[in-house]
């Protein structure tokens, strides 16, 4: 029997034994995200068809591509791939990145983290967010571009390094991490979309990249969407290794 | 280590990543399993690397398998 605890909370259970739980969120872009775990593929089922039955779609959720029995899982729900997501270790060392002699086009910079200021770095994330928005879409990138109250991210200066020319900021690549773990991660790498095409990209990871070989990390994380070839072969480009792949699913 | 509806839960130490969406914790009784991680941990992007300190459910039905449910903050 499958109980509904709350909005967002589902039991399988059997007299008093707790056979599966099902959970249910939204992310800041407002899509509806489900989890189900559960030992056995029926009680999966169960929990699956009570809560596709309780929530409005389209709903979403997300399966390791190398989780065969979980992916077929979905799918018999009626869950097919929407987007392919995969997880990289990206290289520090100039030697495997080939970075080294990299430099920004003539005429820009690249300000390392903590040198940007405030202002202008907040309008460029407020012009690649529209940008993003107005071409791919904010839902089909991770989930951690999470919006302020405000609607708007949060800029802290600390975190972006960011390619300038003369007073423009042209693109930015922001990393961070969970406190205590040795490996950054790329967040955010992005240049306004009349810059594209001039290596502002390349430069940044070069001047990011570097600094982390320097301070003794050898290797960062980053996520790209498959279908952004332009992306893959950036990070492919640069010695990076596919770690993962995230499948993102969707019932409509 | 607690025992709970759905298993019994067990604090461990991620020692390796499996490339089939499975990872090796080393339990704090000494055991290993093989754990994957929970559908929740996933859909949140929380990633989970060697050395992490975890807590584990491990599955009623096959003890050398296991569910990472929460990952520590180191």
């Amino acid at each position: 029997m499958v109980d509904r605890l709350s909005c967002d909370e589902w039991h399988a259970v059997a007299g008093r034994e707790l056979l599966g739980r099902g959970d249910a969120s939204r992310r800041p872009d407002g899509r509806l995200f489900v989890s189900i775990d559960a030992w056995q593929g029926a009680v999966f089922d169960q929990l699956a068809a009570a809560m596709l039955a309780d929530l409005p779609a389209p709903v979403h959720t997300v399966v390791d591509e190398a989780d065969q029995d979980e992916l077929a899982a979905w799918q018999r729900c009626g869950f097919t791939v929407a987007r392919r997501e995969s997880g990289y270790l990206v290289p520090t060392d100039p030697q495997r990145t080939g970075l080294g002699t990299v430099r920004p086009p003539a005429g820009v910079t690249v300000l390392p983290a903590g040198a940007a200021q405030e202002v202008p770095l907040t309008e460029l994330v407020h012009a690649v967010r529209a940008e993003v928005e107005a071409a791919a879409g904010w839902h089909t990138m991770p989930a951690e571009i999470l919006p302020s109250l405000t609607g708007y991210p949060v800029v802290d200066p600390a975190r972006y390094a960011v390619a300038r020319q003369g007073e423009a900021y042209l693109g930015l690549l922001r990393l961070g991490g969970p406190p205590g773990r040795n490996q950054p991660r790329i967040g955010l790498l992005a240049v306004r979309a009349d810059q594209h095409r001039r290596g502002i990209a390349r430069a940044l990871l070069a001047q990011v990249l570097g600094e982390q070989h320097r301070g003794g990390r050898d290797s960062v994380w980053a996520e790209v969407d498959q279908a952004n070839p332009a992306a893959v072969a950036l990070f492919e480009g640069i010695g990076a290794r596919r770690a993962a792949t995230t499948l993102e699913l969707v019932r409509g | 280590m607690t025992k709970t509806a759905g298993g019994i839960e067990v604090e461990g130490t991620v020692t390796e990543c499996l490339r089939n969406a499975t990872f090796k914790v080393e339990l704090q009784n000494g055991h290993t399993v093989l754990a994957h991680i929970s559908g929740k941990i996933r859909k949140n992007y929380i990633k989970i690397l060697p050395f992490d300190r975890v807590l584990v459910e491990v599955s009623p039905y096959d003890l050398t398998r296991g569910r990472i449910r929460f990952r520590y903050r180191n």
